[in-house]
């Protein structure tokens, strides 16, 4: 395995991170650089149900949403956008048909570059159809299925390969519903990791052979499980300091695939990414208020203060006032792009990134410790120990706290019950081992007796 | 970097409304008055397994029945836990924790004196074919055990005849079904129609992300409801004798 671990920051300075600049850009697609001085709408979508029915069906409907969207671009004057499309389950367990798809739209989108010259590019993100009914089975025969799936796509006109992988998630979910912060950490900082490392390494390889890009990891199985969970401010599901321990964490699993081969850029859900671009450099896709079609968040404007692609997570496709979904969504994305990209050219883009982070800042300690200041304390304390998988997923859950701790001591307000939830947390933090080995042991023998959870999957 | 008072930007709600005692505190006023009994409730609330048992072996000491205990005092605790957490004061997780400690405790009691309790009612829960999002379901199926009902959990992606065999071998009071996508919802109409085929008049109660109260009362046999916390009062009132068009009314907010 050769894994490049990170031990330091890209960014010496906080202050150099911004929208549209990364430091490691990435060219792809038709003649599209990403992190390199501009921002691109990133628009994702999911076909109609009755689509699903045949693979005709699905074919047409991709066909359409690609062109929609391309024809708005063109319409409204946006010089470059990206498509992502989430396979959904028919499209991986039959790579065939992801193959034909992602051939589709990229020929449509060859003749608008061809006629117009739109900047363009195409992400598909195959189905993690490793999740079985029962239990995981991240390395059998339907691992074997979901390389193929990627093989198909990049051979066929996919420009970046993502996936939202799974791993850890039966652990996690057990461990959430009780407040198992040994647990969370086990599932996502240990379990998660390796599973990231390993198929990225595989994705990486896939990538390279057909001159496409290994863009990136999620960690939207369990980090944003927590997030969806935790809910609203009136919410009870879930503490939101408990959200905010697994989001910390999941910045060293999502970057580890980066440590694996990927380049970026991160996928839109992937909310730990501006943790990720801190450490890593890579440019990262994100996603906030343009993404209320698909969910509700605590940090619709914080989450544009770095990104280099701007989301709507994912639209259903049909028909709105406005023309169809994808058209208004990509619309909507590509005008807040516009916004972010004149403030690039007009000198302004780091006071247009402090007031997209100040204007969340305080809605809610999960935002509070993704503020890229604080973010990029959270990545420092990573790189700290980047070679130990364990204590920096730890030191990341520590320094989150830590974080809100004290910003609870400023504009931060807590509620009594967060306060005693927070101090529980660091309670439980502090008083696990140091130990890798050791944690490991621990967790391995606590988990044994869950049905569900197979240490072969981890290559235990 | 700048920075500002958010007092006029944003309000925390949450920090707002916030109640003025804490939930141990509510819960003190709660719990029944007989010692023993007080010790097992409390364990419960605390969800503390080790607890509980050691409450219960004493209280068995002391002369108490085990099946008294299991209604009165295990059942008491975890009733006020729900009721807790339905007036806002207890958040979810302590929810399961306490219905895990709860468990514990009858099955202590059942395997050690014999002793088994009525439930108040079977019911099936399932996610839908070819959906693999089963949190939610996870929580409804805690917060109906929490509520004293059987459940018999089928898992996740699980296809319309297993569910049907299941309805008919299990004969439960009511199902619940997930489905958070909108590319997998339809399977809730496959399971009505094929329940009605074999003259099966069993409410099911769907839930989940894509599911929407117009779509499910399509069905014949369908009942929407949104919030996990109100599944056990649908059950309460398939128990009290409501039939479908009633529980309507009832629950059917939109
Ligand atoms: C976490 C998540 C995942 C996790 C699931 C982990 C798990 N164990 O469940 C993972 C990563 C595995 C996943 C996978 C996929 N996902 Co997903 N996922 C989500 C996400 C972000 C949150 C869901 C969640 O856990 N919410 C928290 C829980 C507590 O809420 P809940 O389940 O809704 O349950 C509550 C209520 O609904 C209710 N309830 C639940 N059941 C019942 C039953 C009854 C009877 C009642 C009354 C109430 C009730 O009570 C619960 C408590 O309040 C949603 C986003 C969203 N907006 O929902 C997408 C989402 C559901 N996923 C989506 C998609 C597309 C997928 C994938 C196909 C992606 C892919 N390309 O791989 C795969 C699907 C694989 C499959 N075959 O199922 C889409 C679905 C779009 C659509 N077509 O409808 C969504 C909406 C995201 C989006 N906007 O695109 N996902």
């Amino acid at each position: 395995m050769s894994l490049k671990r990170y031990n330091k920051m890209a960014y010496d300075d906080l202050e150099d991170m911004v929208f549209g600049h990364s430091i490691y850009p990435v060219k792809t697609g038709f003649d599209l650089e990403i992190g390199a001085g501009y921002t691109s709408a990133e628009v994702n979508y999911a076909p109609r149900p009755a689509a699903g029915e045949s693979k005709e069906k699905l074919i047409a409907e991709y066909q359409k949403i690609t062109t929609d969207v391309l024809q708005r671009m063109v319409q409204v004057g946006f010089p470059s956008v990206v498509l992502e499309t989430e396979h959904v389950q028919q499209m991986t367990v039959n790579p065939s048909w992801g193959a034909e798809i992602a051939h589709e739209q990229k020929t449509i989108m060859e003749e608008f570059y061809d006629e117009y010259g739109i900047k363009c590019a195409l992400r598909h993100t195959p189905a993690d159809i490793r999740g079985g009914k029962e239990s995981l089975d991240l390395r059998g025969d339907s691992y074997g299925m979901l390389l193929e799936s990627f093989e198909e796509v990049a051979s066929n006109g996919a420009d970046m390969l993502s996936i939202e992988s799974l791993g850890g998630k039966s652990v996690f979910d057990s461990s959430i519903l009780r407040n198992d912060i040994s647990g969370v950490l086990f599932s996502i900082g240990i379990l998660g990791t390796l599973d990231v490392e390993f198929i990225w390494e595989d994705i990486s390889k896939i990538a390279k052979k057909h001159d496409v890009v290994a863009a990136g990891d999620t960690d939207c199985s369990q980090a944003n499980t927590a997030m969806f969970i935790a809910g609203g401010l009136l919410d009870r599901k879930l503490a939101h300091t408990l959200a905010v321990v697994t989001r910390a964490v999941s910045a060293p699993r999502s970057l580890a695939a980066y440590e694996a081969g990927a380049v970026g850029p991160g996928k839109d859900c992937g909310y730990e990414n501006t943790i990720i671009k801190a450490i890593a450099g890579v440019p990262i896709s994100q996603e906030g208020k343009g993404s209320t079609c698909a969910h509700s968040d605590l940090m619709g404007n914080l989450a544009m203060q770095c990104c280099d692609l701007w989301s709507n997570e994912s639209v259903e496709y049909r028909g709105e006032f406005g023309g169809t979904s994808v058209q208004c969504w990509g619309e909507t994305l590509s005008y807040d792009c516009s916004m972010m990209n004149t403030a690039i050219e007009a000198g302004y883009a780091k006071v247009f990134r402090d007031v997209f982070m100040v204007s969340d800042r305080y809605r809610d300690s999960q935002a509070f410790i993704l503020a890229f200041d604080n973010a990029y304390r959270i990545g420092e304390s990573i790189v700290k120990d980047g070679n130990d998988i364990y204590l920096r997923a730890k030191n990341a859950a520590i320094e989150a706290c830590n974080i809100v701790d004290e910003g609870s001591r400023g504009q931060l307000e807590l509620s009594r019950f967060e306060k005693a939830s927070l101090a529980k947390a660091i309670k439980s933090l502090h008083s696990l081992t140091d130990e890798k080995d050791v944690f490991i042991e621990e967790n391995m023998d606590k988990f044994s007796t869950m049905e569900n959870f197979i240490p072969k999957n981890y290559g235990y | 970097m700048i920075d500002i008072n958010p007092q006029r930007i944003l309000v925390r709600y949450n920090v707002k409304v916030e109640k003025e005692m804490t939930p141990e505190e509510v819960a003190e006023k709660l719990f029944p008055v007989e010692e023993n009994i007080r010790e097992v409730a409390k364990a419960i609330f605390e969800g503390d397994e080790d607890e509980v048992v050691e409450s219960i072996q004493n209280a068995i000491n002391n002369g108490l029945d085990p099946l008294n205990l299991i209604n009165n005092a295990l059942m008491v605790g975890m009733e006020i836990v729900s009721t807790l957490y339905d007036d806002g004061v207890l958040y979810l997780p302590d929810v399961i924790i306490s219905a895990q400690a709860m468990m514990e405790g009858i099955e202590y009691c059942k395997e050690h004196f014999g002793q088994d309790h009525e439930y108040k009612g079977k019911i099936v829960s399932y996610v839908v074919e070819g959906d693999i999002h089963d949190i939610g379901k996870k929580i409804v199926t805690v917060l109906l055990r929490a509520k004293g009902y059987e459940v018999v959990d089928l898992g996740k992606d699980v296809c319309v005849e297993e569910v049907i065999a299941a309805v008919k071998k299990e004969k439960p009071i009511m199902l619940t079904g997930t489905s958070l996508m909108t590319t997998t919802m339809i399977g809730f109409k496959d399971v009505n129609s094929r329940l009605l085929e074999s003259d099966i008049n069993v409410p099911v109660v769907c839930g989940g992300g894509a599911v929407t109260q117009d779509f499910v009362s399509q069905y014949e046999l369908g009942l929407y409801c949104e919030e996990a916390a109100d599944v056990p009062k649908i059950a309460d009132a398939i128990i009290n004798g409501l039939n479908i068009s009633q529980l309507r009314k009832e629950f059917h907010k939109h």
